[in-house]
């Protein structure tokens, strides 16, 4: 079957979730064995598809689902490089995650609906990555966000959550918006939603030029809502109000990055639109910058992580952007599993201290080693620490966006964003972990073996996966090239390899100075910062602005519509006739006087009146 | 010369004042009267009819035997209606058609 | 100005004065007798359009029969004593009727009827209808003749019926 089998893969999950929801209310207990036997068993079906794709090569396969009106539409698999890594990434952390679960969400009353919604997750996610046609790929794009609703939402009792589900389902759905529109643009003009055929048609000249282009600009919308780009990444750091494993795995790992994988799929066609490209690498540095900007003021650790994640999601779009969507696929492998491991630290972290908030925490070190240890490589890996799998990926960025197709002021722009990433890693790192203890830290412990298991998994793959990016044979040129089946082999420039060190080193040493040895005051340096300090804390305003106009404009809006369904389709339109049959019964009602003499005066009239119509007609 | 438009008129004006009876008397008994006006006027017109017709004799004929039919039906009607208005007298006290108004809204 | 045609006018002119005498008078009793005198005068206009059967049967009926039976309903229903004879639709009701005078005038005046009307009218060697009347009763219009006396039977059972007092054994 080879690659064929691959479809097992997000089916297993599907028939866990019906299987959970009917059972997992009477029978709690067995909801997170299937989940997680599910999700192991899709790992397998990947190993399994793995090593059939490095013998036979890519492969789809498709099934039809429905026609209608002629239009036959397929429930397809594409086995390919991008695909394989994808599945690979989402069933592996997914194991990680479910087994931490059983830990820290441990005597929760819904366990067993969160395990649903965990495999109802994986088995979208899995469909997203794998669908060889548009339309499967909404489908799972809408699944994966009605899971991370329902998973954010979990503790909805906590007003916070509920609002944070809402805020996040509603703003990838702007994002939605355009995204299918521009589906449907495309296949308007291709006449199909097959991707590879799209891609054919493409090429061949089929498609219109500014269709094309409108066409690939909506999709990036759809995109960014769902990668957290700015303006659309308002909601990722309300979505900390889920449990942390969730954090892990949807906002780090897998869902934020569908808009990665989605551009980096369409890359064939976006590569001959180069205004599209563009925008992407704008928005993608843009985001970059602003985020890590912003991890620098906040207080609260799993918020600081989540501004961390935007600004990566940045990094990789800034990649695509500068027509390197290889290197955009590595540091998306490289943060997946670092990303993983500091959301499931944080956790170890506010399940043993207690804590969330940095300014609570200190001396970390020396209650929660392990935790310690781990936690370091993650953020290193992702500052940029020579050796670390983040080093290679992040190397390749600023190589890409070097030599690519930006010119030199981006590469001016990204170093600026990656010295940010490195201050507020250095931040985060010295304020938990090191100086002294603090007694509200007197009670922190490591957490069981189901939690810190799986970190420590995730931190060693953070740490040696940057040996993917060598070549290490005539067939592997390193894994930038595997992933897009180009000749290039792994190269590094000097120069900038030289200068994103420097920045590391300084980087930390200012924090250094700063969190630990306290030579230079953390007040006094925000104090010179001023103004440019509060719109870094205020998240510049974003938040505000929204409210605003929704406040404003969609809500004013909206009891516009209300005023005139209420008062206007429903006084008026429904209750008026009866209304209105109601008074002309009530008037005419006097014209029966019960006199008799009436009526006899009424039936002559009438007779007359007759008669005169009758002769003149 | 006696013309049919002559029955015709005083037919027309038996019958106004029939209704006018009909409308305004208030006894339920004076109003029957109006009827038999009402309906002699319509007897008066179907006569002359009958006799100003050209045609056959047996043809013309109809309109005299409609006149028996309706002088018939008549005389039926108004033994039955004063029947009935002695029966509304005795239930209700009174034979004023202005008196009976239950149907009143 | 035909002799027939004065008696023609005097009989009219009967009729309609006691016509109006029935429907304007105060007095019910007098409305009654009004009523029989303007019936008999109606008989004489039959005469006048060659229906002898007609004029007979109308003195018989109306003038025997309908103007007792009309009494006997002033007496028992006590209409007699009443302070008004007319109501509050008056006004309405001459206008109405008016209207409808009109309405038939215009009509039959300006309809055309001369197609109707025989060559000779009506004279004195007009044969009576009486031989075709009865030929046509029991011949063509024997079926109504029959359903006619039925409707008189009932009628007759309805109206005893419904004049029972109650002492007499419902």
């Amino acid at each position: 079957m080879g690659t064929d089998a691959a479809f097992l893969a997000p089916v297993i999950p599907a028939v866990t979730f019906a299987l959970i929801l009917l059972t997992g209310r009477r029978v709690p207990a067995i909801a997170p064995c299937l989940s997680i036997a599910a999700i192991i068993a899709s790992f397998a079906v990947w190993i399994y598809v793995f090593v059939a794709f490095l013998d036979d090569g890519a492969g789809t396969r498709s099934v039809e689902w429905f026609t209608v009106g002629g239009f036959e539409f397929t429930w397809g698999t594409t086995v390919d490089e991008i695909s394989i890594v994808m599945l690979g990434i989402v069933s592996f952390v997914a194991i990680g995650i479910q087994i931490y679960s059983l830990e820290y969400l441990r005597g929760d009353p819904r366990l067993w609906w969160y395990f649903a919604v965990q495999s109802l997750f994986a088995a979208a996610m899995m469909t997203l990555v794998l669908a060889d046609n548009l339309l499967l790929l909404y489908l799972g794009w809408e699944l994966v966000g009605l899971g991370s609703y329902l998973l954010i939402g979990f503790w909805w009792e906590r007003r916070s959550a509920a609002e944070a589900a809402k805020k996040a389902f509603v703003t990838t759905r702007i994002g939605d918006v355009a995204l299918l529109i521009g589906f449907v643009l495309l296949f308007r003009e291709t006449g199909t939603f097959d991707i590879s055929t799209i891609i054919t048609l493409a090429h061949g000249g089929v498609v219109d030029d500014t269709q094309l282009t409108w066409a690939l600009l909506f999709i990036f919308g759809g995109a960014a809502g769902k990668s957290a780009q700015i303006p659309l990444h308002v909601w990722l750091p309300d979505a900390m109000e889920g449990p942390t494993p969730v954090s892990a795995l949807i906002h780090a790992a897998t869902m934020v990055v569908a808009g990665v994988y989605l551009v980096v799929r369409l890359f064939p066609i976006y590569r001959m639109v180069p205004e599209a490209l563009d925008l992407i690498a704008v928005i993608g540095l843009l985001t970059a910058l602003v985020a890590g900007v912003i991890a620098l003021t906040m207080t609260d650790l799993k918020r600081i992580l989540a501004y961390s994640t935007i600004s990566h999601l940045g990094f990789m779009m800034l990649a695509v952007g500068a027509g390197a969507p290889g290197v955009a696929m590595f540091h998306l492998l490289a943060h997946a599993f670092a990303k993983a491991s500091l959301f499931l630290g944080a956790g170890s972290i506010s399940h043993g201290s207690g804590q969330t908030d940095i300014r609570e925490m200190g001396g970390l070190w020396r209650k929660m080693p392990f935790t310690a240890v781990t936690f370091w490589i993650g953020a290193l890996s992702l500052a940029g620490l020579p050796l670390l799998s983040g080093f290679f990926s992040k190397d390749e960025i600023l190589l890409a966006v070097h030599t690519g197709r930006l010119n030199g002021g981006f590469l001016i722009v990204t170093f600026v964003a990656v010295a940010f990433s490195v201050l507020y890693t250095g931040r985060m790192l010295y304020r938990v972990f090191l100086g002294p203890l603090l007694p509200t830290n007197e009670a922190a412990h490591e957490p069981g073996s189901r939690m810190w298991a799986p970190i420590g998994i995730f931190a060693l793959l953070a740490a040696g996966l940057g040996g993917a990016a060598f070549e290490w044979s005539h067939d592997y040129k390193g894994f930038v090239s595997w992933v897009t089946n180009s000749e290039e082999g792994f190269h590094l420039s000097t120069s900038i390899t030289g200068a994103s060190v420097v920045i590391v080193v300084i980087g930390l040493y200012l924090t250094w100075l700063v969190y630990v040895q306290r030579r230079v005051s953390s007040v006094g340096t925000r104090r010179r910062f001023g103004p440019l300090a509060t719109i870094a804390e205020r998240k510049f305003f974003f938040d505000e602005v929204y409210q605003w106009v929704i406040n404003e404009i969609v809500l004013k809006i909206a009891a516009l519509t209300a005023f005139i369904d209420r008062a206007w389709v429903n006084d008026i339109g429904i209750d008026g006739p009866g209304k209105t049959t109601r008074w002309g019964g009530s008037v005419l009602k006097y014209l029966q006087t019960g006199m008799v003499y009436n009526y006899a005066l009424g039936m002559v009239i009438g007779a007359v009146v007759l008669g005169v119509v009758w002769w003149t007609i | 010369m006696l013309e049919l438009v002559h029955f015709q008129v005083l037919s027309a004006a038996l019958f106004s004042i029939g209704i006018f009876g009909v409308l305004a008397r208030r006894s339920a008994v004076l109003v029957l009267i109006s009827i038999e006006i009402m309906l002699n006027a319509v007897n008066v017109n179907l006569v002359g009819i009958a006799a100003f017709s050209d045609r056959a004799a047996d043809v013309r004929v109809f309109g005299q035997i409609l006149v028996v039919f309706i002088i018939t039906i008549a005389a039926a009607e108004i033994g039955l209606a004063l029947a009935i208005v002695l029966r509304v007298f005795r239930n209700r006290g009174s034979a004023n058609v202005d008196d009976l108004n239950v149907m009143k809204w | 100005m035909t002799a027939q045609l004065v008696v023609f006018y005097l009989l009219a002119a009967v009729t309609v004065l006691s016509s109006l005498g029935v429907v304007l008078t105060r007095n019910v009793v007098h409305a009654a007798f009004m009523l029989l005198l303007a019936l008999l005068a109606v008989a004489g206009i039959f005469l006048m359009a060659v229906a002898e059967f007609l004029a007979l049967a109308q003195i018989l009926i109306y003038g025997g029969a309908v103007t007792v039976v009309v009494l006997f309903a002033i007496m028992l229903t006590r209409s007699d004593d009443q302070p008004r004879a007319d109501h509050s639709q008056r006004p309405l009701a001459l206008l109405t009727a008016v209207g409808v005078f009109a309405l038939l005038v215009i009509a039959f005046v300006a309809s055309d009827v001369a197609s109707l009307e025989s060559a000779t009218g009506v004279g004195t060697d007009t044969e009576s209808g009486f031989e075709a009347l009865g030929l046509g009763l029991f011949t063509d219009w024997a079926i109504p003749f029959e359903v006619a006396s039925l409707v008189l039977l009932v009628a007759l059972i309805g109206a005893i019926l419904l004049a029972r007092s109650a002492e007499d054994g419902e």
